[in-house]
């Protein structure tokens, strides 16, 4: 049987599709009955989605004159 | 000559809130972000003949902006690489030597449906991804983020395959302790 540090190693891999049939069926197993590891992959679920939520930023108008301004004269050179 | 064409006396006007917001969400620091942006519209402006209108004017700048901020990444990692020896093995301090959990390093499961509605979660989870290591980071970053492969963040990082397992486990162990310190529950 696999260990708790084999497992979620494992489940990092699960991720990108990269287990073999035999580490599949260990990892499954391994959560079936590991209450601690369980929650880790669920914890890392959760990490996966709250990261592709997006923070919203806004320039201020005078930042945005300052920016567009550097382009212009980098036109000019 | 494609169909699409260059308006850069408009770009900071249309894109530029677009583009931070997009750079501040990977870099966790407004200041960096705005000087990451300003130095995509120059780059994008000088390369301006290179364009050949295959690509619209947006997908354009934000692969230029792409392009700055792995830039950053790879920089910030590599000054990592030579600071740092051999890794230690930062494992030990969450398993025992047979592969357990050690007393007190076992995650405990998160309430997910209240924390997604929690701001302070979220802010919570931008200081702890700012607190990992820079190799963390950086893959971290690109593999949640930008969403690549590991092939192509091995490649990019110039890093081994079991390398970034490591770095992305260690990233995940380290995330939910700092997590989990903040009183996350």
């Amino acid at each position: 049987m696999i260990s708790c540090k084999e497992a979620t190693h494992l489940s990092s891999k699960k991720e990108e599709g990269k287990l073999t049939r035999m580490q599949r069926w260990e990892l499954a197993f391994h959560l079936f009955i590991c209450k601690n590891c369980k929650a880790f992959v669920r914890n890392s679920n959760f990490l996966n989605i709250s990261f592709q939520r997006s923070e919203k930023a806004e320039l201020t108008e005078a930042e945005k004159k300052a920016m567009q301004e550097k382009v212009n004269q980098s036109g000019l050179k | 000559m494609g169909k699409h064409q260059l308006n850069p006396e408009h770009w900071v006007a249309t894109y530029g809130d677009m583009l931070l917001s997009y750079a501040q969400t990977r870099v966790n620091d407004r200041e960096l972000a705005k000087d990451l942006v300003q130095e995509s519209f120059l780059v994008a402006f000088r390369s301006k003949d290179q364009y050949r209108g295959e690509l619209s004017e947006k997908n354009w700048l934000y692969l230029v902006l792409r392009s700055r901020i792995l830039d950053h990444f790879k920089k910030k990692s590599e000054v990592a690489f030579s600071k740092l020896g051999p890794d230690q093995d930062d494992d030990d301090v969450h398993f025992t030597e047979k592969g357990h959990w050690k007393k007190g390093a076992a995650p405990q499961q998160w309430n997910a449906d209240r924390l997604a509605l929690s701001n302070e979660f979220y802010s919570s989870l931008s200081d702890c991804k700012d607190a990992l290591p820079d190799k963390q980071n950086a893959a971290f970053t690109l593999k949640y983020l930008e969403q690549k492969d590991s092939e192509d963040i091995c490649k990019e990082l110039d890093i081994s395959a079991s390398n970034y397992w490591v770095l992305i486990h260690r990233a995940k162990l380290a995330l939910q302790d700092c997590l989990q310190g903040k009183g996350v529950t």
